[in-house]
């Protein structure tokens, strides 16, 4: 019961991972000023922002749905926080590990998106309407090649469990190169996924306010942002299990610092897309999702097929 | 108690969100608020970032005179911000009404429509004068919490 709630609180659950995300945003926003060439925020900065919006007014629209509206972001922060759970960090074990686990986790990932929808429909405004409706739009173009990239190292490690898809990869060493076109794939997903230029299509704040979050404040778009901020950690965290499985320690504070470092050098990657791309319009968005990404996502299930079937029989 | 209060005042004073009004302006003050935005003057070194709605914003830049159409907009934005709130009026305009002053259709300075807790004049206030004002806003409510 004990180990329960500490798991679940503090390590590796709420309070760890918002410091982690906090660190990421910082991160995130540093280095996307330092590529405009400016100075950027302090680092307090994202602590500074959540602890303003806690101590803010909140209001609720009269025509929003009080219910939905209050526990939307409860249940984004839930979700991403009980992922992280399944993902093994340092070592080749998660915390808790089942058969099936990547399953769960890539559907727990994809409960944010839906509060994001829901908060903003039930938000009964205009422009969170459309936002709500833009993100689950952009739902179906992304989601479908993010699963079969993340699929396709798990057919070649004969298991749908992260644990044992990690420990394959940590046993056959240079494995991890066959899987190179779905981690493209599941970086270009993950961004849609945690909308982010170029796919910030659904917050788009010169067309539509702030989407979904438009009628959201104080306490509320505190727990969505810190939702964000930890999705950002535990879909890179997801990433660097699947797709970077090396120097995987038994020394837990090496394996630890190479797992920041992994984890961080996604998020950079993130940033780097930040600066580089401009928005797309929501249907060159997922007109791209179909024609380009999807089909590269099942060329790496062909490619993994094919050396299963013959080379590594 | 205390302890949380002051926490609470650190993180408003490190991290203000503003929001941009035209309540009528001409257009320059505008044009100098977008500039003090830019990358080359990095006003996020301060926390400040711009934000589209009114319900995330902490501080609500107004420029220009409060003309007598935009005098209900106005005050529903206001309202619409959550608590506590800032209010800077940037240009002469918006300090006093300036050169429409007197207008059929003007009423005056912002404070005539919402309460203003710091005044820009200059016509068009420049990007640094902005980033002053609001740095020295933000100093005076960081003295007045003492
Ligand atoms: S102060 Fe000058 S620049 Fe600003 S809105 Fe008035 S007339 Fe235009």
């Amino acid at each position: 019961m004990i180990a329960a709630l500490f798991n679940i609180l503090i390590f590796p659950g709420f309070l760890f991972l918002s410091i982690l995300g906090l660190v990421a945003e910082f991160v995130d926003r540093k280095l996307y000023a330092r590529l405009q060439n400016r100075v950027g925020p302090p680092f307090f900065q994202p602590l500074a922002d959540f602890l303003k919006l806690l101590g803010k007014e909140e209001v609720v629209p009269e025509e929003a749905d009080m219910r939905m509206f209050n526990l939307s972001p409860v249940f984004a922060l839930a979700a991403t926080v009980v992922a992280y759970l399944y993902i093994p960090l340092w070592g080749t074990k998660a915390l808790f590990y089942f058969d099936g686990d990547l399953i769960v986790v890539l559907y727990l990932l994809m409960i944010p998106t839906l509060t994001f929808f829901l908060g903003g429909w039930y938000s009964r405004s205009l422009f969170s309407t459309i936002g709500a409706v833009r993100s689950i739009t952009q739902l179906f173009a992304y989601e479908i090649p993010l699963f079969i990239s993340l699929l396709a190292p798990a057919i070649l490690a004969n298991s749908w469990s992260l644990s044992a898809i990690t420990a394959y990869y940590a046993a056959h060493p240079w494995f991890w190169l066959f899987n190179l076109l779905g981690f493209g794939v599941a970086l270009i997903a993950l961004l849609g996924k945690l909308e982010r230029v170029p796919f910030d299509i659904p917050e788009a704040e010169t067309e539509i306010v702030a989407g979904s979050f438009t009628e959201y404040s104080g306490r509320l778009l505190a727990y969505f942002r810190m939702a964000i901020d930890i999705e950002v950690i535990v879909g890179a965290s997801l990433l660097a299990a699947v797709f970077l499985p090396f120097f995987l320690m038994a020394n837990p504070v090496l394996g630890f610092l190479f797992y920041l470092i992994k984890i961080f050098l996604i998020i950079a990657l993130l940033a780097l897309a930040r600066t580089v791309f401009a928005r797309l319009r929501i249907d060159q968005m997922i007109e791209f999702c179909w024609k380009y990404v999807a089909p590269v996502a099942f060329l790496q299930v062909l490619i993994n097929l094919i050396l299963k079937g013959s080379i590594l029989r | 108690m205390k302890v949380i209060d002051k926490v609470i005042n650190w993180a408003r004073l490190k991290s203000p969100w503003i929001l941009h009004f035209n309540t009528g302006a001409c257009n320059a003050c505008d044009i100098e608020i977008i500039a003090a935005l830019t990358p080359r003057f990095d006003i996020e070194r301060f926390g400040i970032q711009l934000k589209a709605t009114p319900r995330h914003a902490d501080v609500l830049v107004c420029s220009g005179p409060v003309t007598r159409q935009i005098r209900d907009r106005l005050i529903r934005i206001y309202e619409q911000m959550p608590q506590p709130k800032f209010v800077i009026a940037v240009g002469t305009c918006a300090t006093s009404g300036g050169v429409f002053d007197g207008c059929y259709n003007v009423l005056g300075g912002i404070d005539q429509a919402i309460p203003v807790n710091a005044y820009i004049p200059g016509c068009p206030a420049s990007p640094q004068a902005i980033i002053d004002g609001v740095v020295k806003l933000l100093q005076s409510l960081e003295d007045s919490m003492k």
